[in-house]
C-alpha cells in the first residue's frame, strides 16, 4: 500500500523533529520533506507534491495561512493539516478560508497528528477537541449575553443532515447521491440553511459545525 | 539649561520669573520727558505770543494817543491864533474884556491839552514837546505885549506884525508837530523792530526746542526699534528653541513607545521562540513516551501525565504573556483578525460583550499602524473593563477616504474626559501623535464613552 506523503513545515527545528517522530512512527504515513518557513514550503510543495502539508500556523517570511492558500490553488489534491496554539475563531476560520482540512493544537498535536492527516487525507475536516470546544464556549457567552436565539433549532431535520454532510466537507453532488436527492434540491436547501444561519462561506459553516459538535 | 536640570532635581514646575526690562522704564521715562518738553515749550510759546500782541497793541495805541494828542494842540493852538487875530482886527473897546477871557481860556486849553499830551515819554520826545511848548509861550508872551496896547494902536502896529510874526510861529509849531509825528512813527517802527527781534529770538528758541524734540524723539525711536528688534530676535528664538525641543520631546517620547514596542516584540519572539518552542518540543517528546510506555507501567504513565500538565500549564502560561507581549496574530493573520481576536479576549475575560468591526482595514498597512491601532484598541477596551462597568463595546476600524478612523464605544457609566485623563489616554495620544493623527474622547458622566482616533492614511502625503 502506498504511504501517504507527508510534508512538515515548522520554523522550529525542536517541533519538526518531534512531529517526524510521531508521523514516522505510523506504518501508513511517511515524512517526505522538512520546510523552515512559508515560502520554502510552497517550493517544496511544488517540487514533492505531498499529499498533505503539516504546516506550522506563524511562520516567517510567509506565514501558513498564505502557504497554505498558496499551495491549495497550486495543488488542490494536497490537503493541510494546520498546527497553532491559537483556539480561536479568527485562527479557525482563516485556516479553513485558506483551504485547510484540519486544525490541530500544537499542545495535543502528537496525539491527534495522525488522525488528522488521515481525515485530511480522506477530504474530511478535523479539529482538536479542545478547538471545539472553546468555539461552543464563545459561542454560546455570546448568545447569553446579547438575547440572541440558537438559529440552530430554526432548521428542519433536512436542513440538519446536509449541514453536517456540507461541513464534513462534501460537495452538493456527493451529498445529492449519499441522500438520494436531486443536485438542485441540495442546491437549495444549502442555501437556506446558510441564510438561516447567517453563514456566508462554506468555511463558516465547518466552524459552525464545529462550535455545535457536529463534527469534531 | 542650568535651569532646566535644576527643575528637573526638585522635581516640581515653577513657575520662572520673567527677565526685568530695566530699559522699558527707561523708555517710558524718556518718552514723559519728551512730551513734557513739548508741552512747556508750548505755553511758552502762546504766553510769549499774546505778550507780543499786547506790546504791539500798546505800541499802536501810543501811537494813535500821541497822534490825536498832537492834532488836538494843532487844533487848540490854530484856534487862539483866530481868536488873536480876531481880537486884533475888533475895534469895539467895550468887548475887550470879554475877549481876554476867551483868550485866557483857550490858553489854559491849550496848557490842558499839553498836559494831557500822554505822560509816558522819553527825553527825546519830552525835548520836541518842550520845544514847541516853548513856541508857543513865546508866542503867547509875543502876543500878551499885542494885547496890552490899546485897540487902535493895536490895529496900527500888531496887523503888520501878526503877519510877519504869526507865519513864522505856525511854522515852527508845525515844524515841531511835524518833528514829533516823525519821532512817533520811528518810535512805532523802534517798537516793530523790537517785536521782530522778539519774534526772531522765539522762532529760534522754539526751533531749538523742536531740535531737540526731534532729535531726542529720533533717538528714542531708534532705540525702542532696536529693542524690538532684539525683542523679537529673542522671541524667534525662543520658539524655534521651544519647537525644537517640543519636537524633541515628542521625538523622545515617540522612540519610548517605539523602544517599548520593540522590546516587548524582542522579548515575546524570545519567550515564543526559546521557552515555547522547547517545552512544545518538550509536550510531544512526553506524549511519544506516554504512547510507547502505554499499559507497561502504569506509575511511570501517571508520572509522565502530571509531568505533561505542568509543561501544557507553563506553555499556556509563557504563550499569554508572550502574547502580551507581542500579539503573533499581528504577523500572522493582519490587524483585522487581531482586533476581533482581541474583542473575543476581552469578552472571554470580563463582563463586556465586544464587538468589531474592521472588514474595511486594509492589510497592507505599515507594522508601525497596525501595532499602534491594536494597542489604541487594547487600551481603550481595558479602560473599559477597569472602570466602565459596560455591559457591551463596539470597535470600529475603518478607512474613510482621507483617514483611517478607529472608534472603541463602551456603554458604561462614563466619566468626564476634562478631568479624569489616565496615563492610559496619554499613552494612546502619544501613539496617535506619532503617526500624526488626532485623538478625541468623547464622554460624559452615566452616557458611556468614545475614544475616536483621526489618523492620516499612511504615505498619503505627509509622510
Amino acid at each position: 500500500m502506498k504511504k501517504t506523503s507527508v510534508l512538515l513545515a515548522d520554523d522550529h527545528t525542536l517541533i519538526r523533529a518531534g512531529l517526524r517522530m510521531v508521523v514516522d512512527a505510523e506504518p501508513d504515513l511517511t515524512v517526505v520533506g522538512e520546510a523552515s518557513d512559508g515560502r520554502e514550503a510552497v517550493a517544496m510543495a511544488g517540487k514533492l507534491n505531498p499529499d498533505v502539508v503539516v504546516m506550522d500556523i506563524g511562520m516567517p517570511s510567509l506565514n501558513g495561512i498564505e502557504a497554505s492558500r498558496q499551495i491549495r490553488a497550486a495543488l488542490p489534491d494536497t490537503q493541510v493539516v494546520m498546527l497553532s496554539m491559537h483556539s480561536d475563531e479568527g485562527y479557525v476560520l482563516r485556516a479553513l478560508k485558506a483551504g485547510a482540512k484540519a486544525y490541530l493544537l500544537k499542545d495535543s498535536a502528537e496525539a491527534d497528528l495522525a488522525r488528522a492527516i488521515r481525515a485530511a487525507t480522506a477530504g474530511k475536516s478535523f479539529f482538536s477537541p479542545a478547538v471545539g470546544q472553546v468555539l461552543l464556549e464563545d459561542y454560546m457567552r455570546r448568545l447569553q449575553r446579547t438575547g440572541g436565539e440558537d438559529s440552530y433549532e430554526l432548521l428542519t431535520p433536512r436542513e440538519r443532515e446536509i449541514l453536517q454532510l456540507v461541513a464534513e466537507g462534501k460537495s452538493s453532488k456527493e451529498i445529492a447521491n449519499l441522500l438520494n436527492l436531486s443536485v438542485y434540491t441540495v442546491e437549495t436547501h444549502r442555501a437556506r440553511l446558510m441564510q438561516k444561519l447567517n453563514l456566508r462561506s462554506v468555511p463558516e459553516v465547518i466552524l459552525y459545525a464545529v462550535r455545535k459538535g457536529i463534527i469534531s | 539649561m542650568a535651569k532646566l536640570s535644576e527643575t528637573a532635581d526638585t522635581g516640581a514646575w515653577r513657575e520662572p520669573t520673567p527677565p526685568s526690562s530695566k530699559l522699558r522704564w527707561l523708555f517710558l521715562c524718556v518718552s514723559v520727558l519728551l512730551l513734557a518738553l513739548l508741552l512747556v515749550s508750548r505755553v511758552l510759546a502762546v504766553r510769549f505770543l499774546s505778550e507780543m500782541h499786547t506790546q504791539e497793541l500798546a505800541a499802536t495805541r501810543a501811537l494813535a494817543e500821541r497822534t490825536r494828542a498832537l492834532s488836538g494842540l494843532w487844533l487848540s493852538i490854530q484856534g487862539y491864533d483866530q481868536a488873536v487875530q480876531q481880537f486884533v482886527a475888533q475895534t469895539a473897546a467895550d468887548r475887550d474884556a470879554e475877549a481876554r477871557r476867551h483868550l485866557d481860556r483857550l490858553t489854559l486849553e491849550i496848557d490842558a491839552d499839553f498836559d494831557r499830551y500822554p505822560s509816558v515819554r522819553d527825553s527825546e520826545e519830552d525835548a520836541l514837546l518842550n520845544g514847541m511848548r516853548g513856541v508857543f509861550s513865546q508866542q503867547r508872551t509875543f502876543y500878551i505885549t499885542i494885547l496890552a496896547a490899546r485897540p487902535a494902536e493895536r490895529r496900527r502896529r500888531a496887523e503888520s506884525m501878526l503877519a510877519e510874526h504869526l507865519v513864522s510861529v505856525q511854522k515852527q509849531i508845525l515844524d515841531w508837530s511835524g518833528r514829533l509825528q516823525v519821532w512817533n512813527s520811528k518810535r512805532l517802527q523802534r517798537a516793530d523792530r523790537g517785536l521782530v527781534i522778539q519774534f526772531t529770538n522765539l522762532q529760534g528758541s522754539l526751533s531749538r526746542v523742536l531740535a531737540i524734540g526731534f532729535g531726542s524723539g529720533l533717538l528714542l525711536v531708534l532705540g525702542s526699534m532696536a529693542y524690538i528688534v532684539r525683542l523679537d530676535r529673542q522671541t524667534r528664538a525662543r520658539y524655534v528653541e521651544l519647537a525644537r525641543s517640543r519636537h524633541a520631546l515628542q521625538q523622545l517620547s515617540a522612540r519610548l513607545v517605539d523602544a517599548q514596542e520593540t522590546e516587548r516584540r524582542a522579548i515575546s519572539r524570545e519567550l515564543h521562540d526559546e521557552v515555547g518552542q522547547s517545552l512544545g518540543a518538550l509536550l510531544v517528546d512526553i506524549g511519544r513516551l506516554s504512547t510507547t510506555l502505554s499499559g507497561d507501567h502504569p506509575e511511570v504513565k501517571t508520572q509522565l501525565d502530571n509531568l505533561k500538565s505542568v509543561a501544557e500549564r507553563t506553555v499556556q502560561t509563557v504563550r499569554n504573556i508572550a502574547l502580551l507581549l507581542r500579539p503573533s496574530m499581528l504577523d500572522d493573520l493582519g490587524l483585522a483578525a487581531a482586533l476581533e481576536w482581541q474583542g473575543r479576549e476581552v469578552s472571554r475575560r470580563s463582563e463586556i460583550e465586544v464587538s468589531v468591526e474592521s472588514e474595511s482595514v486594509p492589510e497592507d498597512l505599515p507594522d508601525e499602524y497596525k501595532i499602534y491601532i491594536y494597542r489604541l484598541v487594547q487600551e481603550a477596551l481595558n479602560n473599559a473593563v477597569r472602570h466602565s462597568g459596560a455591559r457591551n463595546a463596539k470597535v470600529v476600524v475603518e478607512q474613510l477616504a482621507k483617514s483611517i478612523v478607529v472608534r472603541v464605544t463602551d456603554d458604561g457609566r462614563g466619566f468626564d474626559p476634562d478631568r479624569s485623563r489616565g496615563m492610559g489616554i496619554l499613552g494612546m495620544e502619544e501613539r496617535v501623535k506619532r503617526l500624526g493623527g488626532t485623538l478625541r474622547v468623547e464622554s460624559q458622566p452615566g452616557k458611556g464613552a468614545t475614544v475616536v482616533a483621526d489618523l492620516p492614511i499612511p504615505g498619503g502625503g505627509n509622510a
